[in-house]
């Protein structure tokens, strides 16, 4: 950021009297407030186009009323959480019972921090991103056992007692199974990893197509990282039809909100985490973006990213409307009886794949043979 | 499936499970006693539903207690219907006309098929999955739409009369149904393609509360429950009433299919089984329905001789059996209704011993109780 | 568990899911599956013999009572006098549509077939009472009072037709018997 204000202060002579970290803070600010109304934005839309979806999967039509085709359900949606009256329990522990949607929707907002959203779209670029995403999703745990202590509610608290089994046990599989994009990338760094994968080969530069350990890995890290989020099939933390809402069955109004809001924030960073590390993230296909001007360049790869992302989005709401929801034992066997030495194997794989063909992948091996 | 839970001193707790809870078709409470996820005790508490219907019967006349009987099953409102005509015309030794039993077949069956779906579809939505949910109400609503054209209503029909059928079917009804029945045969293999073998599906429901038939017949349990034990007991088939004898029809069992007989999975499959037997009997109910008048000479005050009469009839949820005694005057000296669902009650704190809380939805569900049947 | 049955298990969880998720995406796809009635825009078509509210058309109705008499809830309530001509007017008919459970045994058995079902399914109210049909739009004490007016005069004509011919004893002791009538039929509630 400080690169940034230090070459905008120089580009723009009005800001030449004013400090350094001023205009840091400033561009952090903006950052900040660029990337919440992106992911509000994408959590409303999100949620219409959920239903939207269910809506055709399910032979209906889905929301049609507020506004033309319903568009704008989301926002009435929004208004009403808002508007709603918020509970809070007469026996739940007050200041915990307040602080739980905050640690959730902080730990699903805190990632979009480091989402490669394009050439130069990214709001810090740090150079451990994965890592960093991972631990920042992992304060979603602390939440919602929170909340379901705090709740004071044996339904809230068998809730948040899976769901923290069930985020703790599948951030190994997560991890696992994005460690072979670091492998071919040679860097935790997101943008080095998307940058890793462009190239002229187009869509066979991506990493989902580097060698078959990383193809499955992909595959893998879909999976765990919808049960890491509590995505169905996996929503047991939630499970409407046995603990009727899980650990937010005490919630309403804007505390509900956020919770709702972080299920979609974090829909968002597993697609977008799947786009960046296996399907080449913003690289446009056939084509260079860096090389176009900054803002057309940005804009391009900007599209190309939330394609993909959104296109991930989509297919996990269709996983979501036609998988029935497994049992607390069977998704604890799923994740450390077939996840966990599923994704070890393809980390091993992975690794002796780029030992022996010295980083390389098949595409490229194969465009070598052609010269 | 036991689970281990002596290896960790942990403390019991006890949870609520309805009267309001989605899972719980109704208003069924569970006291649940729970280690952990683990449930070493669930209690049925029933009764939220009571409204003496019993009694009721005991004080309204034979004719007008029918659209009571709506109320007993109001998924199944018209084998509820018939049963109580069955039962009554079995007391008053009336000949119904044929036609009007070819009709009452019909209905039945068709009701069964709409109330199999309802079991198929709430189970689906139990399990998580709500699209299934969703497409068995759509095939629900044609056979309502059927059964609107035929009797004016959509869920309580109130379409048998001591003595034949309210009504002849209309005008297009029978081409209606054959449309319905070339529609709806091909939805059940989609529905076994869409969940039925669905793995994660099967891994719920295969080995979970597994009733062996011995302790099947034990308790009682009838219908699909007892016949998902590998008993092939069938009233339309074991002791057969109205026109069933004339219909070709196989009676579907468990077979143990994906775990152990008489499991979760089991008893769900004869259920999406007896959907297709149940089109092949409309089927030939349709094909072969003679002409003639569909109701027989009743007289307006009806007093049906001093005696007592036990009909029993193959209803969706078991056997709905309909005990009465007649002392010669307008409305019965007393009434006894037997149901499917009650019965099925019973076994159930003995079958969910040891089960996960998820396994107790998946129970009630493959139990399909429906609690008016159960506190009537 | 062998490595055979590892391998079985995870190609049979990709396989279902597949299967059913090529199913649901055929309907996500195809626009034709939707089924939704957009109701209050959209309606389906009423079956002919739909039970939908009753309704009673009481210039045909004799008030014979058998509705009220079949009804299993004690949902039609009708009041009645005998008129100057022996038939039986009707001072009050009300269907509590509230408790009505659309059985049909009324219209069944309505000797006149006076008593049908109508077509129509859409009432709200927010008040009890509003789900009485009052199918007499008239007060029926007032109606009474006027059957009553009418008898009297029926019975006065009698009486005098009895002066003019004296040999017409039996008249006069049905208009006695018709007055006494009117007089009983004070409303009863």
């Amino acid at each position: 950021m400080e690169a940034l204000a230090r070459s905008l202060m120089n580009a723009v002579p009005l800001l030449a009297g004013v400090p350094l970290w001023a205009v840091t803070l400033l561009l952090i600010v903006a950052a900040a407030v660029v990337i919440l109304v992106f992911a509000l934005t994408f959590e409303g839309v999100g949620s219409l186009v959920l239903r939207k979806v269910a809506g055709d999967i399910q032979a209906r039509i889905g929301p049609n009323r507020v506004g033309p085709n319903g568009i704008l359900q989301f926002l009435a949606d929004g208004v009403k959480l808002v508007l709603k009256e918020d509970i809070i329990p007469a026996n739940a522990d007050r200041l915990l019972f307040k602080l739980a949607p905050y640690f959730v929707f902080v730990g699903s907002f805190a990632a979009f921090v480091v989402v490669p959203f394009g050439v130069g779209l990214i709001a810090a670029d740090l150079n451990i991103g994965i890592y960093y995403v991972m631990a920042v999703t992992s304060l979603v745990v602390v939440g919602v056992l929170l909340a379901g202590w705090a709740s004071n509610n044996k339904w809230a608290l068998l809730g948040g007692m899976r769901a923290a089994a069930q985020i703790v046990s599948y951030e190994i599989p997560v991890g696992m199974a994005l460690i072979p994009a670091v492998l071919v990338a040679g860097s935790l760094s997101l943008q080095d990893i998307v940058r890793s994968q462009g190239g002229l080969l187009g869509i066979f530069g991506w990493n989902l197509f580097h060698n078959p350990f990383s193809f499955f890995s992909f595959f893998l890290y879909f999976t765990a990282a919808q049960a890491e989020t509590n995505q169905t099939p996996f929503d047991l933390p939630e499970a409407e039809s046995e603990l009727v809402s899980g650990y937010n069955v005490e919630y309403s109004g804007i505390r509900f909100g956020l919770f709702f809001l972080a299920e979609f924030g974090d829909m968002f960073i597993v697609a977008a985490l799947a786009t960046a590390c296996f399907l080449g993230g913003w690289n446009v296909p056939f084509f260079h973006a860096a090389t176009l001007p900054w803002i057309w360049g940005n804009l391009l790869s900007l599209g190309v990213f939330l394609a993909k992302a959104f296109t991930m989005v989509l297919i996990m709401m269709w996983v979501r409307w036609t998988l029935p929801r497994l049992r607390v034992d069977q998704l604890m066997r799923m994740a450390w009886k077939y996840l966990v030495p599923l994704t070890f194997i393809n980390l091993l794989g992975v690794s002796l794949w780029l030992l022996v063909f010295k980083g390389k992948g098949i595409p490229a091996m194969i465009a070598s043979l052609f010269g | 499936m036991t689970v281990r839970t002596d290896a960790l001193p942990t403390q019991e707790m006890t949870i609520n499970m309805g009267p309001q809870h989605p899972s719980t078709h109704g208003v069924l409470r569970v006291i649940l006693t729970t280690d952990g996820e683990v449930v070493t005790r669930a209690v049925p508490d029933v009764g939220y539903l009571h409204r003496g219907l019993e009694k009721i019967g005991e004080r309204v006349t034979y004719a007008q207690f029918m659209p009571f009987t709506d109320r007993l099953d109001y998924l199944a409102a018209m084998n509820c219907n018939c049963a109580w005509a069955w039962a009554v015309e079995k007391l008053a030794k009336i000949e119904v006309p044929e036609r009007a039993e070819y009709l009452r077949v019909i209905v039945c069956e068709l009701n069964r098929i709409s109330s199999h779906l309802i079991a198929f579809g709430s189970y689906t939505a139990d399990m998580g999955a709500f699209t299934p949910f969703l497409y068995a109400i759509r095939e629900r609503e044609r056979v309502n739409d059927l059964f609107e054209m035929l009797c004016g209503n959509r869920l309580t029909y109130n379409y048998a009369r001591v003595g034949g059928v309210s009504g002849d079917a209309p005008p297009g009804f029978l081409e209606k149904t054959k449309e319905f029945l070339d529609y709806f045969e091909p939805k059940l293999d989609e529905y076994n393609n869409l969940i039925s073998y669905n793995k994660i599906f099967v891994h719920r429901l295969a080995n979970v509360a597994v009733i062996p038939a011995e302790e099947a017949v034990a308790y009682g349990l009838t219908g699909p429950n007892l016949r998902g034990s590998g008993v092939p007991f069938d009233l339309r088939k074991d002791e057969p009433y109205s026109v069933y004898p004339k219909f070709d029809f196989k009676v579907c069992v468990g077979t143990g299919e994906r775990g152990t007989p008489g499991d979760c999975f089991d008893r769900y499959m004869v259920r999406i089984n007896e959907m297709r037997e149940s089109v092949r009997i409309v089927r030939q109910a349709v094909a072969r329905i003679p002409d003639g008048p569909v109701m027989a000479k009743v007289p307006r005050l009806f007093k049906p001789p001093a005696g007592e009469a036990y009909f029993r009839s193959e209803c969706p949820r078991g056997e709905t059996g309909i005990y009465l005694i007649s002392d010669g005057s307008v409305n019965p000296f007393r009434l006894k209704i037997r149901t499917g669902s009650f019965v099925a009650m019973n076994i159930f704190e003995k079958v969910t011993r040891g089960l996960m809380i998820a396994d107790i939805v998946a129970v009630i569900g493959s139990l399909d109780i429906i609690l008016p049947e159960i506190d009537r | 568990m062998g490595l055979k049955e590892y391998m079985n298990d995870i190609v049979e969880a990709v396989t279902t899911t597949a299967k059913g998720m090529r199913i649901t995406a055929r309907y996500g796809v195809d626009p034709k599956e939707e089924v939704t009635l957009q109701y209050p825009e959209e309606r389906w078509e009423i079956p002919a013999g739909y039970r939908g509210f009753l309704n009673n058309d009481v210039k045909t109705c004799t008030a014979c009572t058998m509705c009220v008499k079949v009804c299993p809830v004690d949902c039609i309530s009708l009041e009645s006098v005998r008129g100057a001509d022996k038939k039986m007017v009707l001072a009050s008919y009300d269907i509590n549509i509230g408790r009505c459970m659309y059985c049909g045994l009324c219209v069944e058995v309505c000797p006149p077939k006076s008593l049908k079902h109508t077509s129509g399914y859409e009432m709200a109210s927010v008040a009890r009472g509003e789900l009485i049909l009052h199918f007499i739009a008239e007060d029926a004490a007032e109606i009474k009072a006027r059957v009553a007016r009418q008898v009297a005069e029926a019975a006065v004509k009698a009486e005098a037709a009895k002066a003019a011919d004296l040999s017409s004893d039996l008249s006069s002791e049905a208009a006695r018997a018709a007055k006494e009538e009117a007089a009983k039929g004070e409303p009863k509630k």
